[in-house]
């Protein structure tokens, strides 16, 4: 393999229209875009994405909802708050709001608090997935807990007065 | 059914859609088929963005562990904003962003928690097993596979800022430079430029290894 790129335009294509300068810009061009050609074959070969991923993206479609409202994260102590001195594990605080109902949850090592707003009945899953999930009931007063905390991937599916509300879907 | 929102956009002479297994043109096509229910239009979906998506996570440097929640993050999240995209051609350039976003959540809570994990990828190399894997396998493929690595090493050993732009632009098919500034937050007129200066980088270390 010799250096010869300027002899002959790679892949044989005759150049149009160089214009000033610009032959050797293009040559360049051509040049840097062989070797990232090169470079993402070898992700490919090296560091693809996994499988495993793959499948899991796909399963996903089954999480569209059109249906659903989305609670989006208008809180968290991980952004947003300055961590307490001292405290080596605070509960992780989390906000989330669609329009009229907001939900504030705590996640620990202990599992989940939270508390639907305005108070009000629910049924709660904690989805870690497109997979169902054991619902819990929210009180008069909207609380309600879970014993496992999330680990990785969650959201809340919230089922109250005929109307299903998600959070926006966090990493734990 | 044919949707004709063919973005115009072109930055310094590359095309937005510069070829691949999705052309970036039916994105939005394919997105208003998987509102409508289409699972098949989905699947072509995560084949034609998965790379782009995992390209920007492995662009950050994550543990294994993150890097893998944060891509599934992505996507859930993706899915459950489906059918409330806003241009739903600039679905790549969402996503790349949403992983952006992600990744750097995870680095601020990690530089809080001092954590020690090891967000080094050097020499980490993926056990999933590709058909070009198999390929590069057998003898006659050996010295391929040697130029591979070489090229790979000299890759991750680029200044942060070279490396982290050359992952993302390695994405399969090859992101518009639109996703390429989502994924990385820098402005879409740099890239071109910052393209050229780390490629010409790169080939510099090759030819000084010898290598190509």
């Amino acid at each position: 393999m010799k250096d010869d790129v300027n002899d002959t335009a790679p892949g044989g294509e005759p150049f149009d229209d160089p214009g000033p300068d610009g032959f050797d810009d293009t040559a360049d061009d051509l040049g840097t875009g062989l070797l990232e050609e090169s470079l993402r074959q070898a992700a490919a070969i090296l560091d693809p994405v996994p499988a495993e991923l793959r499948r899991l993206a796909v399963e996903a479609f089954a999480l569209h909802d059109l249906d659903a409202r989305i609670a989006e994260l208008t809180f968290d102590s991980v952004v947003d708050a300055i961590p307490v001195r001292g405290a080596a594990d605070p509960p992780r605080m989390l906000t989330f709001r669609a329009d009229e109902v907001t939900v504030d949850v705590e996640v620990s090592a202990q599992g989940l608090m939270g508390q639907v707003l305005p108070p009000q009945r629910a049924r709660v899953e904690v989805l870690s997935g497109p997979q169902r999930a054991v619902p819990v009931d929210a009180d008069d007063m909207g609380r309600f807990t879970s014993d496992t905390p999330p680990a990785g991937p969650f959201a809340l599916r919230l089922r109250t007065g005929g109307r299903v509300v998600v959070t926006e879907w966090l990493r734990a | 059914m044919r949707v004709g929102t063919v973005p115009s956009a072109a930055y310094d002479g590359v095309p937005y859609t510069r070829g691949g297994a999705v052309d970036r043109a039916d994105v939005g096509a394919l997105v208003r088929s998987a509102v409508d229910g289409d699972a098949a239009a989905w699947k072509a979906l995560v084949e034609g963005l998965s790379p782009l998506v995992w390209s920007v996570v492995r662009a950050h440097r994550l543990s294994d562990a993150d890097a893998h929640e944060v891509y599934q993050t992505v996507w859930f999240r993706f899915a459950q904003h489906l059918g409330r995209l806003r241009e739903p051609e600039k679905a790549g350039s969402w996503l790349a962003s949403t992983a952006r976003h992600e990744c750097l959540k995870v680095l601020r809570s990690l530089r809080r928690l001092t954590v020690t994990s090891d967000p080094h990828l050097l020499d980490r190399v993926s056990e999933d097993r590709t058909p070009e894997q198999s390929v590069l396998d057998s003898e006659e493929a050996a010295a391929e596979s040697e130029r591979i690595r070489w090229m790979w090493q000299e890759f991750e050993e680029l200044g942060e800022r070279c490396r982290q732009l050359l992952r993302v632009l390695m994405a399969s098919p090859p992101p518009s430079y639109q996703e390429v500034s989502a994924a990385l937050g820098i402005a879409v007129g740099s890239i071109g430029p910052l393209r050229q200066r780390c490629l010409r980088r790169l080939r510099a270390r090759l030819d000084a290894r010898g290598a190509l």
